[in-house]
């Protein structure tokens, strides 16, 4: 489904990525972490392309993101994205929020639209909330609307930047419950987080990053188990003693 | 002391009235152009098409540089002749109102292209970010989510900003134009009482501008509460 193969990237003489070489299949679900710049934002993002890069190859469902001939808007129309400050619409309905890039970019009508949105409200358990604006809701709903909203163009994929980390702690369960459901429907996840609950129940493989490099990229078990790099085991020791 | 007499200003109504429509076309004509042609210098000079931004700064730059009055005096003076000579306009052909729309546009349009350009940047980046995720193209997220937005806040000074062009319609006298002022002018000339007719014009311009402020006040008040 996506494969990176040596994703490298700098701007000017900083090197943010490094030779990062990874394979996500169909219905896997990837949990990225590392320390605070290390380049996990970064990765995913020249998944969808929202970040450039200078060498390397990403391929997505067959289409190669760098290449100067692909189109990058179609590309993401079938990459769902969420992100850590939800980013949704604030001049728009929640309900509008749902259903403008389906009219826009996916060509549905506006009762095609409007259903596809409230059959994902109601999935996510916001139905009521459908004709309120971004800033009536909670910091929680407002995530689980930012997931819905990128369901609703029927990706085949989705990525996730610490979709928890700017919740108060009473909501983050909220939000992981969703994507936790997404993924035993069999979605393809790439989420950066910090949670190591989700991963421990919810990851197929946890990659992790320092300084620009994919340091480990194994299964969750070898990875909580025994982290071969010593930052890792810095990294999990510190996160699992708060 | 002066001795005033007013009388003069109760007949003169019909024609003052003819001037005010005259200065409140150019400046709801100079206002709409200059934010449609300020937006897309805004875009421009946000483009990384090195080109256009170069043209919209220098646009910027240049029309922020020469005194509104000159601007206005190329209009009348050399536009017209350059029309008559390209186009075959007829000679003589009054133009001084499309004259001093244009001028009025052209230069407003660098000063509101400098506000929607702030407007813009003030819409976080991750907007963009959402909207280009979502799949629109870079148009379909400026045009239905960042633009919005964007304008949202800057009604109050783009308002603002039209008022000022109100008073600044004034300056067509130099064309001989009857706009509000240039009328209250020439009936105060003509009567022999300007001190009383440019008293009167004063007092209209500042009950007009001073009202628009307060709206344009209580409209800030209510976008901050929101
Ligand atoms: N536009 C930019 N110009 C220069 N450096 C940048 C730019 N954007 C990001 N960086 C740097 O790239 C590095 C990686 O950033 P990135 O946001 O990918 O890290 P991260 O792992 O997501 O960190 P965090 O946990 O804080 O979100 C950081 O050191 C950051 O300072
Ligand atoms: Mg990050």
């Amino acid at each position: 489904m996506i494969s990176m193969n040596k994703v490298s990237k700098h701007y000017g003489a900083f090197q943010v990525l490094t030779d990062c070489t990874t394979q996500v299949q169909k219905g896997e679900v990837i949990v990225v972490c590392g320390p605070s710049g290390s380049g996990k934002s970064t990765l995913i993002k020249c998944v969808n392309g929202l970040e450039p890069f200078q060498s390397g190859e990403i391929i997505v469902n067959g289409v190669s993101v760098g290449a100067p001939a692909t189109n990058l808007s179609k590309l993401r129309s079938t990459v769902g994205m969420v992100f850590q400050n939800f980013e949704l619409f604030p001049h728009m309905s929640i309900i509008d929020n749902l259903s403008i890039a389906q009219l826009k970019v996916l060509g549905r009508n506006q009762e095609q639209a409007r259903e596809k949105g409230y059959k994902l409200l109601d999935r996510v358990g916001l139905r009521e909330q459908a004709e309120k604006y971004p800033g009536q809701l909670s910091g929680g709903q407002q995530q689980r609307v930012a997931i819905a909203r990128a369901l609703a163009m029927d990706p085949i994929c989705m990525l996730f930047d610490e979709p928890t980390s700017a919740l108060d702690p009473e909501m983050v369960n909220e939000v992981l419950d969703v994507m936790t459901e997404l993924a035993k429907e069999g979605m393809t996840m790439m989420c950066v987080t910090h949670e190591m609950g989700f991963a421990k129940r919810v990851a197929s493989r946890v990659i992790f990053m320092d300084q620009g490099r994919i340091v480990e990229d194994d299964s969750k078990e070898a990875f909580f188990e025994h982290a071969r790099s010593e930052r890792a085991q810095q990294f999990l020791a510190k996160i699992l003693h708060h | 002391m002066h001795d005033f007499d007013w009388s003069s200003i109760p007949n003169a109504l019909p024609f003052l009235w003819d001037g005010m429509k005259i200065s409140l076309e150019i400046t709801l004509s100079a206002v709409v152009f200059g934010i449609v042609w300020g937006t897309l210098l805004a875009l421009m000079r946000l483009s990384s098409v090195t080109p256009l931004s170069w043209f919209a700064a220098g646009y910027v730059n240049l029309f922020r540089a020469v005194p509104l009055v000159m601007v206005l005096l190329w209009f009348f003076l050399i536009v017209p002749h350059l029309l008559e000579s390209i186009f075959g306009f007829p000679r003589g052909s009054d133009m001084r109102l499309s004259s001093a729309i244009a001028g009025f546009a052209l230069f407003e349009a660098a000063y509101y292209s400098e506000i929607i350009r702030a407007g813009i940047q003030s819409v976080p980046k991750g907007q963009m970010a959402a909207a280009s995720a979502l799949g629109m193209t870079y148009g379909q997220a400026m045009r239905l989510v960042v633009l919005p937005q964007a304008f949202r806040n800057m009604v109050p000074l783009l308002l603002t900003q039209g008022i000022i062009l109100f008073q600044d319609t004034s300056l067509v006298y130099v064309s001989a134009l009857a706009d509000f002022f240039g009328a209250a002018y020439k009936v105060g000339d003509r009567d022999g009482r300007l001190v009383e007719l440019l008293l009167f014009a004063g007092a209209v311009y500042f009950v007009i501008c001073f009202t628009a402020s307060r709206i344009v006040r209580y409209y800030q008040n209510k976008l901050k509460t929101a």
